[in-house]
């Protein structure tokens, strides 16, 4: 008992040293540190978003950090895993948010999980920037008001159907359009609908509305319609690539010629093996490429450190991170410290900044970047091919 | 006028595909009367044993599809071992056959999710160019599968109404408790009806295969088959086959000259007002022999 307690007394001091110590420290990083959230897909099917993001994360907030940080602040990445389950997005933001108190979250990457997210931002009034959930109604809600603390970096469902009218008409000198598109998808929908209102507004025809549902399979009776129609370019804007690919197969067999066209829906490679034979030649839109050559020095250092390859994710994720790290820069020259309701403000004013893939600006009374640019890409021997970068507006 | 032919030439090769599982649904739905459920897992089976034999060991066509047959129906048998007979030994209810042939058939296709993922293939084989008759196009592929599909249904009703065995199994279809008390070995009709849908889904998955895509899922399309059976008249060979073709034909009509996005509401309307005046679809009988 004595010797214990003398043994506590000669450990005293430099207990409490230790504690002090600790308690100073941990206290200088708390204010010194600046922690961003990113909620993403670690385990289960789509675990290559998280693969392929969280190190080119990482990898960037390194880069900052050895440059000084922000305004003297250290940056510090915390990612949780959602399984690719909305209740797990929902729960982990709640836990950035109020656990972590992070000052800005990233991700996710689909639309079911970034609308529930949408409303946790606005009632603690942190920003979050959603990666590549393209529904319209994640950053302005159903009535039509926007949701003030959420942003995104990739551009809406429709966007895609204004880009594709423009290359058609213009580019392709096509004049009578004819769709098939899958009826129960909004995103297919939504394409054909901004299509239809630009290719009229430019002067050309709607010869064809056919119509199928989600999981049909059978495409001939619309096709022969179309090929009765006189259309000379068909827009199939398939959610999935399958129906892409049938299409493609049965127009052959329907010995129907003309231009088919897609959006980013049909990106997938499988689709090439599938119909790329049937559709050499077709026109899609696409967010961003891997093909790109401008990534290609990216993409090889990426593979090369990180022993996996960069997917479209690691560009828009790394989007999301530059713009908040120009947000973080503005909220802190202005207020002085990285005040989340600061970060949105600058967020919600960025123009003209360079951010991974383009310059972003955007806009304010959507939460969208503007006029973000399009790549058209083609089909060439069952390969993809970037044809042009379409910035609208242009 | 064209379009019109066009339209039902694809509406007869749709429905040839269709008559295949409809057949197999008759065939059990006469002896045991119940629908069985797993037809989609044993055509997705079939398509992807073909598929694998001719990718992966380089088999030719016709010897991919004999051993897709031969593989489909040691399933088709397998599960009627394991998942029916226990219940039909112990005089379930039918309501039981059809919960465990709906389990089967989640397991069936699941196990292909999960073994061979869920990406849609190609079947690998040139798909001969169409020919053309004036501007409308017939597919090679449909004439084939559009006749082995009714050769088929030709040797399985000779074989029903000209042999012995064929003659047990519609003994069974009139009354399986007699027909076994005559003599009719009861495991040896499960026997033959299951090899025989077997074979059918087989059949009609690699063909479905060809024309579209082999994919786990693929087999969603016997929910055709199921009700073109039913119009035909649940239990009918004959009406399996009318009710798919006027099935496919339906579709590609409504599609073509009502409403392409509303094809299956008004295809199904249409079978409906059938079934208001047959109710026993249109070669069913409420009584005696079925088949």
């Amino acid at each position: 008992m004595n010797r214990s307690s003398s043994l506590f007394s000669w450990l005293r001091v430099p207990l409490v040293l230790v504690l002090a110590a600790g308690l100073l420290l941990t206290g200088c990083q708390q204010e010194k540190t600046i922690k961003i959230g990113y909620v993403t897909e670690q385990t289960g099917v789509e675990a290559y978003i998280g693969q392929a993001t969280v190190p080119a994360l990482q990898d960037y907030i390194d880069e900052v950090n050895a440059a000084g940080g922000v305004g003297g602040y250290k940056l510090q990445l915390v990612a949780y895993d959602t399984r690719s389950e909305v209740t797990d997005a929902v729960s982990v933001t709640k836990r950035l948010i109020e656990q972590d108190r992070v000052t800005a979250v990233i991700g996710p990457s689909w639309s079911a999980a970034a609308i529930p997210m949408a409303e946790i931002a606005d009632t603690n009034k942190v920003p979050i920037i959603a990666t590549t959930a393209s529904n319209v109604n994640v950053t302005v809600d159903e009535k039509g008001e926007l949701n003030p603390f959420m942003f995104r970096v990739c551009f809406i469902d429709p966007y895609q159907g204004f880009a594709l009218a423009d290359y058609a008409y213009n580019e392709l000198g096509k004049r009578k359009v004819a769709f098939l598109t899958d009826v129960a998808s909004p995103y297919s929908v939504g394409i054909q609908r901004y299509f239809a209102e630009h290719f009229v507004e430019l002067g050309g025809e709607v010869v064809a509305e056919e119509g199928y549902q989600t999981g049909d399979t059978e495409f001939r009776a619309q096709l022969a319609k179309v090929k009765d129609s006189g259309a000379d370019v068909l827009v199939a804007p398939a959610y999935t690539y399958r129906d892409a690919g049938l299409i493609g197969q049965q127009m052959n067999a329907l010995g129907l010629t003309i231009t088919v066209m897609g959006a980013d829906g049909w990106f997938v490679d499988d689709l090439l093996s599938m119909a790329g034979k049937e559709l050499e030649g077709a026109y899609l839109t696409n967010g961003v490429s891997t093909d790109d050559p401008a990534f290609a020095p990216f993409n090889a250092a990426f593979e090369k450190k990180h022993g996996v390859k960069a997917n479209i994710y690691t560009y828009y994720t790394l989007d999301a991170m530059y713009a908040i790290k120009y947000a973080l820069d503005q909220a802190v020259q202005k207020v002085g410290t990285p005040d989340p309701v600061a970060v949105r403000d600058a967020l919600e004013n960025m123009k003209d900044v360079q951010v991974f893939t383009s310059k972003m600006t955007m806009e304010p009374d959507t939460h969208n970047p503007h006029n973000k640019p399009i790549l058209i890409m083609t089909i060439k021997d069952s390969k993809w091919e970037i044809v042009k970068t379409f910035i609208p507006g242009q | 006028m064209e379009l019109f032919f066009q339209q039902i030439v694809s509406g007869i090769s749709i429905g040839a595909v269709y008559s295949l599982l409809a057949v197999g649904y008759a065939l059990v739905y006469s002896v045991y009367n119940f629908t069985n459920w797993a037809f989609d897992a044993f055509m997705a089976f079939g398509a992807f044993m073909a598929f694998y034999a001719i990718s992966l060991f380089f088999m030719p066509f016709w010897a991919a599809a004999l051993i897709s047959i031969v593989l489909t129906i040691v399933l088709s048998v397998g599960s009627e071992r394991l998942a029916y007979r226990p219940l039909r030994l112990r005089k379930a209810p039918r309501l039981f056959m059809m919960i465990s042939a709906m389990g089967a058939n989640l397991m069936i296709v699941n196990l292909l999710n999960l073994i061979f993922g869920g990406s849609f293939r190609r079947f690998p084989v040139d798909a001969a160019k169409p020919f053309f008759i004036g501007n409308v196009s017939i597919g090679r592929m449909d004439l084939l599968a559009g006749a082995i599909s009714f050769a088929i249904l030709a040797l399985l009703w000779w074989f029903l109404y000209r042999t012995k065995p064929g003659l047990g199994v519609r003994a069974s279809s009139i009354d399986i408790m007699t027909a076994s008390l005559m003599g009719v070995n009861n495991d040896a009709v499960a026997f033959i009806i299951f090899a025989v849908t077997g074979a059918l889904s087989s059949v009609a998955g690699v063909f479905y295969g060809i024309k579209y895509a082999v994919f786990p899922y693929m087999g969603l399309v016997t929910i055709k088959a199921m009700i073109a059976s039913i119009v035909g008249g649940l239990g009918s060979l004959p009406g399996a086959v009318v009710g798919s073709l006027i099935l496919g034909v339906l579709e590609t009509l409504v599609a073509g000259y009502i409403s392409s996005t509303y094809r299956d509401l008004f295809s199904f309307l249409f079978l409906v007002i059938i079934l208001l005046f047959f109710p026993n679809g249109l070669m069913g009988k409420s009584g005696d022999e079925k088949l």
